[in-house]
């Protein structure tokens, strides 16, 4: 049984590797995407630090406001002058800066000891913008309580009248968590690479032998159909671990395309936590080729297949939502689940946390049984397959 | 030798109460002897492919019992198998794989190791004019090709009995005449037990040794095809034939 299953595979493997389809989704999926990921996000990282660091703000009227202007140029910053038709270039996200509108009545009604109103233009679907908008805030910030204690020092009131409690940030979070809010985005990727790796193989070497009809054919062999079914997926779960493993392995030379030394820094994904990705990836690869498997093997036609194992392909898309939605934070019992186990565990990782050895067993345990059902299943099911 | 004792089948189609029975295969019996060319002849829907596919094991009968060489297929599936080559109705070959590994994954899953199993296929070639194709990808073969790459696959293991569904279905003459003489080599060479099924009457009377005539899921009549033209009184095997499955009304 083992000699037949071992002949099963290697043809299945010979057959999906001739595949163009196959190779396809492997080189895209897996190779491709990582570091295509990371370049996009470092990008976006850099482009947010640059601002940051330029010092620069747009103000519209500051010739009205020299107090303002003064104060800026005290706290380092230069004024850039506004650009033409700036509403339209921020919501077209041409313009990275908010702008600040100041009237033309500025300066005297600070003198009278009115409060002058000013306007901040900024576009909440900008997100470059609404960095340079939350600096700017605290600039005015800044300058409203310099005022301030200027006008209680004139009248000889202490500024500490006005300030009933004092508060002092601690932000628990190590810089590696915070980046880890960024890089939750790598485990996901790599998961759908997994998926729709499986996909096209899995597909084949089921309903797409029943379309063929070269199933009965199959079954007419001294083998017992478990041990087809075993080598079937051996074959599959061969290329979605390859995939894994590829995909792991992208992400390390991706990594040196980082612009943002900041997310380089803090992005750690090196050696060790590419082994432990793949300790929890290559499990779970071998569960989702079974369960497409089961999927597939109901289905007359690959097509058919296809419609139907987008239902699988939409659950693992969606599970991660699931932590990232749940009010509770994580769950023991989201350990139990396919996919979001591995997800949650891959963000810990990232993290840097420390992980029990029950959370490291728990989640194998749940593919292992997986592919033992879904393998009995097919094997059972496929007679009857192979004469509709 | 095939041997099929009292065979009955039902098929259940549909769920619930438009649940719909059909007696497939009732009660039959027969023997398919060796160095012996027979032949099951019947109507569409008579259980011909049903009986073929229970003598391959892809089906359990509801009752009765089939011996392949005396094994018993029901008990000992992998060992009747073993002895058995199948040319189904379904010939789905592996596009993307060549004539020669289609036909070699057959021969390593009848365990023979690889080298015998090259061997086999090229002498197979050779017998089928297969040659100029084996090292060509499925994919885009024509129909009588296709046929020769699946009947090569089913022979690889060199079985003692061959079962064929329809075999000459899709072939020119030249290939219908190349097979004929195939299989009446392997008859008298070597004393195959070859049952074939087919609905034309030429093939059954240019090859047959023995004609099984099925309708409704019955053997209605078995013999030689002389002896069942006498039988009915025809000379003319056709409206023989049609008198035995459809009944004497029918004959015009």
């Amino acid at each position: 049984m083992i000699a037949a299953a071992w002949t099963v595979l290697l043809k299945e493997l010979r057959d999906a590797l001739r595949d163009r389809r196959t190779l396809l989704a492997i080189v895209l999926s897996s190779v491709a995407v990582g570091p295509l990921v990371l370049v996009l996000l470092s990008t976006l990282v850099a482009g947010i630090e640059e601002r940051a660091e330029s010092r620069e703000v747009v103000v519209a009227g500051i010739e009205h406001a020299p107090t303002l202007h003064n104060y800026l140029l005290r706290q380092t910053y230069r004024v850039m002058p506004v650009p033409q038709r700036f509403e339209q270039q921020l919501q077209s996200k041409q313009l990275g800066e908010a702008v600040l509108v100041i009237g033309a009545d500025f300066e005297a009604e600070l003198a009278r000891g009115e409060a002058p109103r000013v306007e901040l233009v900024l576009s909440s679907a900008n997100p470059r913008a609404m960095a340079g908008a939350s600096r700017l805030t605290r600039l005015l910030q800044g300058f409203t309580q310099e005022q301030a204690m200027l006008r209680l020092a004139w009248r000889g009131v202490s500024a500490a009248a006005l300030q009933a409690i004092e508060v002092d940030e601690r932000d628990l979070a190590s810089p590696a968590a915070r980046a880890a809010q960024w890089a939750t985005l790598v485990p996901f990727f790599m998961l759908m690479a997994v998926v729709y790796g499986a996909l096209h193989a899995a597909l084949d070497t089921t309903a797409g032998e029943r379309e063929r009809g070269s199933l009965e054919p199959l079954l007419g062999n001294p083998v017992p159909p478990l041990a087809l079914v075993l080598g079937k997926w051996g074959a599959v779960a061969a290329v979605a671990m390859l995939i894994a493993l590829l995909s792991c392995a992208s992400f390390l030379p991706g990594q040196w395309l980082l612009r943002s030394e900041t997310l380089a820094a803090m992005f750690r994904f090196g050696v060790r936590e590419g082994m432990m990705f793949l300790a929890l990836l290559l499990p779970l690869a071998g569960a989702l080729s079974a369960l497409l498997m089961v999927i597939a093997i109901r289905c007359r036609s690959v097509k058919e297949a296809q419609a139907n194992a987008t239902a699988l392909v939409l659950a693992v898309s969606l599970l991660p939502l699931l932590s990232l939605f749940s009010q509770e934070g994580e769950a023991p019992w989201h350990l139990a689940v396919p996919a979001l186990a591995q997800i949650t565990l891959m963000g810990r990782v990232l993290k840097g946390e420390a992980m029990a050895a029950w959370e490291w067993a728990l989640p194998l345990a749940v593919c292992v049984l997986l592919v033992l059902l879904c393998l009995a299943f097919v094997a059972r099911s496929l007679r009857a397959a192979a004469m509709k | 030798m095939i041997e099929l004792r009292g065979i009955a089948r039902r098929f259940v189609q549909g769920r619930g109460r438009s649940a719909r029975s059909v007696q497939a295969v009732a009660g039959l019996d027969w023997v398919a002897g060796d160095g012996c060319i027979s032949g099951l002849l019947g109507p569409n829907g008579a259980g011909k492919t049903t009986v073929l596919r229970i003598v391959a094991g892809l089906l359990l009968p509801d009752a009765g019992q089939v011996r392949v060489d005396g094994i018993d297929v029901a008990t000992q599936r992998q060992a009747a198998l073993a002895r058995i080559g199948v040319l189904s109705d379904a010939r789905g070959l592996y596009p993307r794989l060549t004539a020669r590994e289609n036909i070699v994954y057959y021969g390593q899953l009848q365990g023979m190791s690889r080298a015998t199993a090259e061997a086999r296929a090229q002498a197979l070639a050779q017998t089928l004019q297969l040659e100029p194709l084996l090292e060509r990808r499925t994919e885009g073969f024509s129909q009588g090709e296709r046929m020769k790459t699946a009947l090569a696959r089913a022979l690889v293991h060199d079985p003692h009995n061959i079962i064929l569904d329809e075999p000459t279905n899709g072939l020119d003459v030249q290939s219908t005449r190349a097979l004929r003489e195939a299989l009446r080599r392997l008859r008298d060479e070597q004393g195959k037990c070859i049952v074939f099924s087919t609905h034309l009457m030429q093939e059954v009377e240019r090859l047959c040794d023995q004609v099984l005539v099925m309708a409704r899921g019955r053997a209605v009549a078995q013999g030689t095809v002389a002896e069942l033209c006498a039988l009915t009184g025809h000379d003319d095997f056709e409206s023989c034939f049609v008198q035995l499955a459809f009944g004497s009304e029918a004959v015009p």
